[in-house]
């Protein structure tokens, strides 16, 4: 499979939402980073890469598949996982996972069986294997979810969000799976957590209101603000006057005090400590930049 | 704060579209909904009368029951279905206002939706399709009432239960759940309350929409009082409606109580995670390898993956709580009911397979349908009631198989519960001792008809619940669909074609089997499976996958979807679609007439306006019938050769001879010779109708022969319900009708007085005035014949036997036919039919007591084989009857007597000279209990035997009164034959059955209630009354002084030797003068009372005590409150003073706990109030006015009252 390739891709909700704008990316195989704030048109992007969704303009591509309408081809390499999900509850997750298999064209018994196996084994849910999932959590729950993705060996894997509401363990393991996955695959992550992308993705790219802010390899874009990022210390009330003077391109808290990082080209003085620019400089230049 | 919550709801609910839906549909419905309802027309009751409003309104709040419990039980749901709860519960809201707010909040909407049904209603009244004729002037209160009495209370009540059980279960399913419990609990009252004089109260009481209620109420209410009066609220509604509310009340109590705002509140849940958590040990193995796997998606795998799918979903509608909870209303609703197994005249059938699957169809039908709009709506919404939508939207598997595999899944349900049905039906037949289990008929009947059925309609919600995508609204849709494929079958859009799912399989009959109907029906649902192939692609286009509803860009998506397989799938349904629709219309509408109920009607309309003018024409009547009838069983034809002599009977020359042909277009009258010159006209030709004229006219007394021949030859198949059951394979049974009559036919005319006037016409005179000059020479409605020759020959198949009347002269075969010569060895009437079936028979003879009662008489009974049963009985009641009558009326006219078996298309019994044509239906089939049974079968054949003597020896004028001279004296003489036979509490236990056909039946009356003696052919009248009424007569005047009378009035009017040759037939009057001479002058006035007047009566029993004044000496004073009632001639009931002589009866304990009656004369009451004081010399237990309801009396249960001493 080759890659995946976006071309001014737009769309607008009936509510006059413009969710994309005009989005162009070209997607290798390997982890590939979505970053963007809640609301900035990822799950839209992903949902439309998944089938789900129309576009009002511009093409997906996957190798020789038109996505928009070849989409039975697409749904038989894909595996995908919603920002938000259910499950039967009166169900259990090997049962589940076996009539997903099915679906998923996996029609050999013993095939399928040996497949649910390994991927409880490698989520962890194998001791749960046949309980109800309407009692499971909700980190049992999105494992569950990456479990039912990988079923078919996709070569497009697209998980959306998958690290919201899971404890910093779970999220290890979840990364340890993705990461796993065959260089032969294309696996989109959507997520607002810089650090996703920063220890998984080799290639990224930045979304906010619908439009492309930048695209690239996460080490790369550190690079090209390398040395121009500074940070200080200061009064509350002294945010907004800095907001004016500087290019403050984020404010955090450290044991309650108000820091901030400006971008500039050269050293400010006034107190700024030049750092050492990490990813989330790079998402916040862009974002509030 | 609750207040808050309430204006919140309100809110809430108003920018709701639904709730303008729900307030569209009821009012909608409700404009028709009396026109609906009481499809069949209620003239003389007028369409806005109080009590069809009250019932109106009660069967549309009924009807729409699933919009309360979508408005109510969605109500507390709501913060559950969209994961509110956690908001809604944290906030500091009492538990109490929110239940309340919430409550009453719906509640308003809910009462805002059915003030649709309120205006509807009455603006219904005014809409153009109404006719002010059938109107009362518009009374705001007759609307008003029954909207606060029975609408709102059933909306309150239905609403808390709807409410409560959506507050407690979270589930919709479980609401729906309590809908169908209501509706279990109506039809438990109205199976308990079916054809009972004596409902018990809690039964009407229980009732949860109080049909049965108002119907108990109203029940023998005439049409006078149903246009004038509003059902009481008092009394028996009173504490209906009270019941419900507490009812109400109590469940909105205890479940505010149970309801608790815990948001994970069950505790076995709560259990349970705390298990998973202490289990989470890490199986390390998460360094296993993911192994690489085949994925196919050629056809195999598609198979694999729709089998899959189809169990997938199969079990989950198996593991539903709420599917278990239906089933088993079912399976208990079907066990109570078939109790009442094919109930004829109050007596049972042996279960037979297919009596047993009527049964189960009729009382599954309704299950299959909810589980049927339920579970497709369910199915059709799996994914995304749970949200697994996304994941499940993006497997590569086809819209198609994804679909295919719910529907199978919904089919698979079905299946399952038809093998229960049928096991269940198996155990049942067993458990009655009765082996003779038929698996090809219930086969047929569940999987040939019942499936089919439900497999369309399922077709029709999956189509509904895509396209509407709103679950609620598809249910909705799919119920609405329904009802109007009602709708217009009932107003006559009848076509198999265009009436859904179309294709009629008949009737199922032992001796017929299914007859010819298969390949019809066959072919009828071939046609409509293929169109809802067609509907079920258009429905895979249209679902919906992935997030994008808007119908537009489902159309574009859709279009993605058509690939070659779908489209060749759509070719081939286009083509079996087009070919069975071809070919169903070639043999429906040109093969044969296709007759919409309009152009049925027109027709008939048009004969009457073209042709009434010859109705009195002077026309010879048939005195000689000589018939070779060849009949072709299996090509379901027959021909007919010979000839009929016609004789002026007038003193007036005959110019024309009208002869009108049997108005189907499979009869073809071939040749019509007289041996006369004449000429013909075809004026009337789409009539059937020609004018012969006469060279040289037939003078009086002069005769002539016309020759015939006649074909009937059945083409192709018919649609539905057109389809001739008379000509059939197995039990062939046609009369004379089918042969050529003479002049204006009657029969042909319109009936229905509303459908008249839509025509043009003037209402029609059912029956001419008794002392009507024309109609007093008329022997038969439409008789063409006097005192005739008859002679046939019947030709059938070899293994058939071919009956009609008179003597076997001789039997022969020819090649593969059997013939058989009958002739009648003395003059009959013209009324004769033909048989034919392969029969068994039984034969025996009757031998008179004495010679001067006549010859002996050769019994036989023509029967199906297996249906053996109650022959001894028949056979019983011929010679019973055949001693009765000759001793008391006159000698039997003929040497034999035989009864034929025939199928059960009709359900009846008719006499014709020397044959009874019997339906299989009844009698044959009856699985009489002597001790607990009227022996029907013995009064059937007793009553048909009484026939020989009132129709076939004297024969009744056509006016007024003809019934009771026919039909009243046959129920007195088989009464009569019953009572040699059968003890006094069987006659007392028929009679009770009759009392109740009179009184409920005179309140369906269309025109005005006649007196016995002038009946028009009201069955409740001659039927139920007059034997009531003869039974009184017998009662007061003797036994043989009726007798008497009517001995006399045979010998003077007996059609044939009658002492009396006057030129005209007998009437009542003739008949009233007889019994006025056997009668004592004290009891003179019961004849006017009985007969000639509609009298009734209240009588009761207001007190009874009595004193012991020695061991065998006891005083018994009793109060009685007598009211005699009187019908004037405007149908109003008035009362009238009382001079009569009634029966009064004193009790006492019997022998094995039965009443024994010590005491019972006539007393002459003269006053409503009377006190009486007896002496018995036995202990009394109770006693009273008119104990064995003698006199008519629409409450009997008052007239007996037990002692207080």
């Amino acid at each position: 499979m080759n890659s995946l390739n976006i071309t001014n891709l737009s769309k607008t909700y009936a509510n006059g939402v413009k969710a994309l704008n005009n989005v162009s990316l070209e997607i290798p195989t390997g982890m590939f980073g979505l970053l963007g704030p809640n609301g900035a048109g990822k799950s839209t992007l992903m949902r439309t890469i998944a089938t789900l969704q129309e576009a009002d303009e511009g093409t997906i591509t996957l190798g020789d598949l038109d996505v928009l309408t070849q989409k039975n081809e697409v749904r038989k390499v894909l595996g995908y996982l919603p920002q938000e999900f259910g499950l039967y509850p009166k169900v259990s997750p090997e049962l589940l996972l076996n009539h997903l298999a099915v679906l998923k064209g996996i029609t050999n018994k013993k095939e399928r069986r040996e497949m649910v196996k390994a991927l409880l084994h490698k989520t962890n849910l194998y001791d749960h294997r046949k309980k109800n999932l309407g009692g499971f959590s909700g980190g049992m729950k999105q494992r569950f979810g990456i479990a039912q993705a990988l079923l078919s060996n996709p070569k497009l894997v697209i998980v959306d969000e998958p690290t919201a509401g899971l404890d910093p363990a779970e999220r290890n393991r979840f990364y340890n799976v993705l990461s796993e996955l065959g260089e032969n695959t294309i696996v989109i992550l959507s997520t607002h957590i810089v650090d996703d992308v920063k220890e998984l993705c080799p290639n990224m790219a930045i979304i906010n209101q619908g439009e492309v802010l930048l695209k690239g390899n996460p080490t790369k874009t550190i690079e090209k603000i390398e040395g121009k990022v500074y940070q200080k210390t200061i009064k509350k009330n002294e945010l907004e006057m800095y907001k004016q003077e500087y290019k403050v391109i984020a404010e955090k808290l450290l044991q309650g005090k108000p820091v901030i990082h400006v971008l500039s080209d050269h050293n400010p003085g006034n107190d700024f400590i030049p750092i050492e620019a990490d990813l989330n400089d790079v998402y916040f230049s862009q974002i509030f930049g | 704060m609750w207040y808050e919550i309430f204006k919140f709801e309100i809110k809430y609910r108003a920018k709701r579209p639904d709730t303008y839906i729900y307030f569209a549909i009821v009012f909608l419905f409700s404009l028709i909904a009396v026109n609906f309802i009481f499809e069949k027309g209620l003239n003389p009751v007028k369409e806005n009368a109080p009590y069809v409003i009250a019932f109106t309104m009660a069967v549309v709040t009924a009807i729409f029951t699933m919009i309360t419990s979508m408005i109510m039980g969605v109500a507390a749901l709501r913060d559950f279905d969209h994961n509110m709860e956690s908001l809604m519960f944290i906030n500091p809201i009492k538990k109490k206002d929110y239940l309340l707010g919430r409550f009453l909040g719906s509640f308003v909407v809910l009462l805002f939706i059915y003030s649709g049904l309120l205006l509807g209603i009455m603006l219904g009244e005014f809409m153009p399709w109404r006719d002010t004729d059938n109107m009362l002037t518009f009374n705001l209160w007759h609307y008003l009432q029954p909207f606060l009495y029975l609408v709102i209370p059933n909306l309150f009540c239905g609403g808390v239960i709807f409410f409560i059980s959506g507050a407690l279960s979270r589930k919709l399913i479980v609401v729906y759940t309590q809908g169908i419990i209501f509706f279990v609990l109506y039809q438990i009252t109205a199976m308990l309350t079916k054809g009972r004089i004596d409902a018990p109260f809690f039964v009407t009481a229980l009732d949860p929409f109080s049909f049965q209620t108002i119907n108990t109420i109203v029940r023998f209410w005439t049409t006078t009082e149903r246009n004038l009066t509003m059902v009481p609220m008092d009394g028996l509604l009173l504490y209906n409606r009270l019941i419900w509310v507490i009812i109400g009340i109590v469940v909105f109590i205890v479940g505010a109580y149970k309801f608790s705002f815990n948001v994970v509140r069950d505790k076995g849940s709560k259990k349970k995670s705390k298990a998973f958590k202490n289990k989470e040990k890490k199986s390390l193995q998460e360094d296993i390898e993911i192994p690489k796997v085949n994925i196919r998606h050629d056809i195999k795998a598609n198979f694999i993956q729709l089998k899959h799918h189809t169990f997938f979903y199969l079990r989950s509608i198996l593991k539903e709580g709420s599917f278990l909870a239906i089933v088993l209303c079912g399976i208990g609703i079907i066990f109570i009911n078939s109790i009442d197994l094919g109930n004829i005249f109050g007596v049972n059938s042996y279960p037979s397979t297919y009596l047993v699957i009527e049964e189960l169809q009729e009382m599954s039908m309704f299950f299959f349908l909810i589980l049927l709009v339920f579970y497709s709506g369910e199915l059709i919404w799996k994914e995304r009631d749970v949200k697994l939508n996304l994941i499940h939207d993006s497997l590569p598997i086809s819209d198609f198989i994804n679909l295919t595999g719910k529907f199978l899944g919904l089919l698979l349900m079905y299946l399952i519960l038809i093998v229960v049905l049928i096991v269940s039906g198996i155990v049942f037949q067993i458990s009655k001792g009765y082996y003779q289990v038929d698996l090809v008929n219930y086969t047929v009947g569940f999987f040939g008809e019942i499936f089919p059925f439900l497999m369309l309609f399922s077709f029709i919600s999956f189509f509904f619940q895509t396209i509407c995508n709103h679950k609620y609204i598809g249910h909705l849709m799919v119920l609405i669909f329904f009802i109007v494929t009602l709708a217009l079958l009932i107003l006559g859009f009848n076509h198999g074609l265009y009436s859904f799912g179309g294709g009629d399989l008949g009737t199922y009959s032992d001796m017929n089997g299914y007859g010819h109907f298969p390949l019809s029906y066959s072919l009828f649902k071939v046609y409509w499976i293929a169109i809802c192939m067609l509907i079920f692609i258009i429905t895979v286009v249209f679902s919906v996958r992935g997030t994008e509803t808007q119908l537009k860009k489902r159309l574009k998506l859709g279009q993605l979807r058509l690939n070659s397989s779908l489209i060749k799938l759509g070719t081939v349904a286009m083509f079996i679609f087009i070919t069975t629709g071809c070919y169903i219309f070639y043999n429906t509408n040109i093969l044969n007439t296709h007759f919409s109920t309009s152009t049925k009607e027109t027709y008939k309309a048009n004969y009457e306006k073209t042709l009434k003018r010859y109705e009195y024409l002077p026309q010879p009547k048939i005195v000689d019938v000589n018939l070779k009838v060849e009949l072709y069983p299996k090509e379901r034809n027959y021909t007919a050769e010979g000839y009929f002599i016609l004789k002026n009977k007038h003193n007036t020359n005959i110019k024309e001879i009208h002869i009108q042909k049997l108005a189907n277009d499979d009869v073809v009258l071939e040749d019509v010779y007289f041996n006369r010159g004449v000429s013909i006209s075809n004026e009337f030709e789409e009539f059937s109708y020609y004018v012969y004229t006469l060279d040289q006219p037939l003078v009086p007394g002069d005769s002539l022969k016309m020759e015939f021949k006649q074909t009937y030859t059945t083409k192709g198949f018919e649609g539905d319900n057109q389809s001739n059951t008379q000509i059939v394979y197995n039990g062939t049974f046609f009369n004379n009708d089918h042969f050529p009559t003479l002049g204006y036919n009657k029969s042909y005319e319109l009936k229905d007085n509303n459908t008249r006037r839509d025509y043009g016409l003037s209402p029609r005179i059912t029956k001419a005035k008794i002392d009507d000059p024309k109609e007093l020479m008329n022997g038969r409605s439409g008789g063409d014949g006097y005192k005739i020759n008859f002679e046939m020959v019947i030709g059938t198949e070899a293994d058939q036997t071919a009956i009609t009347s008179g003597t076997l002269k001789k039997e022969w075969i020819e090649g593969d036919r059997k013939y058989f010569h009958y002739k009648m060895d003395t003059p009959m009437i013209n009324f004769y039919a033909v048989v034919s079936a392969r029969y068994e028979v039984k034969k025996d003879q009757w031998i008179p007591k004495n010679d001067s009662l006549g010859d002996p008489v050769d019994l036989e009974i023509y029967y199906h084989k297996g249906h053996e049963y109650n022959l001894d009985r028949m056979m019983k009641s011929m010679k019973a009857s055949f001693d009765y009558f000759s001793t008391n009326f006159s000698p039997y006219q003929d040497h034999q007597m035989r009864i034929m078996e025939f199928p059960r298309y009709e359900t009846f019994a008719q006499s014709f000279p020397s044959t009874v044509p019997f339906s299989e239906a009844i009698g044959f089939m009856m699985d009489i209990d002597d001790e607990k049974d009227v022996d029907m079968t013995f009064y059937i054949t007793a009553h048909e035997l009484a026939h020989q003597w009132w129709g076939l020896q004297l024969v009744a004028a056509n006016v007024e009164g003809r019934h009771m001279i026919l039909e009243s004296l046959a129920q007195y003489s088989a009464l009569m034959v019953m009572k040699q036979v059968y003890s006094e509490e069987k006659i007392q236990q028929f009679l009770k059955g009759e009392l109740e056909r009179y009184l409920s039946g005179r309140t369906s009356e269309r025109k005005k209630e006649l007196p016995l003696a002038l009946v028009e052919g009201q069955q409740y009248i001659h039927y139920g009354k007059g034997a009531l009424n003869l039974y009184a007569f017998q009662d007061y005047i003797s036994e043989e002084k009726v007798n008497l009378a009517l001995r006399r009035f045979i010998r003077d009017w007996n059609g044939f030797n009658g002492q009396l040759q006057t030129d005209r037939y007998a009437t009542t009057a003739d008949l009233l003068g007889y019994f006025r001479e056997v009668t004592p002058d004290h009891l003179q006035y019961i004849i006017m009372d009985l007969f000639e007047t509609i009298t009734l009566y209240e009588n009761k029993t207001t007190e009874a005590r009595y004193t012991t004044i020695s061991k065998d000496q006891y005083r018994v004073n009793l109060t009685l409150d007598a009211v005699k009632y009187r019908i004037d001639s405007l149908g109003v009931e008035k009362s009238i003073s009382i001079n009569d002589w009634v029966d009064i009866g004193i009790y006492a304990d019997g022998k094995n706990g039965k009443d024994k009656l010590i005491y019972l004369k006539k007393h002459k009451i003269t006053n409503q109030i009377t006190q009486l004081e007896l002496t018995v010399n036995q202990k009394p237990t109770k006693a009273g006015i008119d104990p064995k309801y003698k006199l008519i009396d629409r409450k009997t249960k008052n007239n007996v009252l037990s002692f207080s001493e």
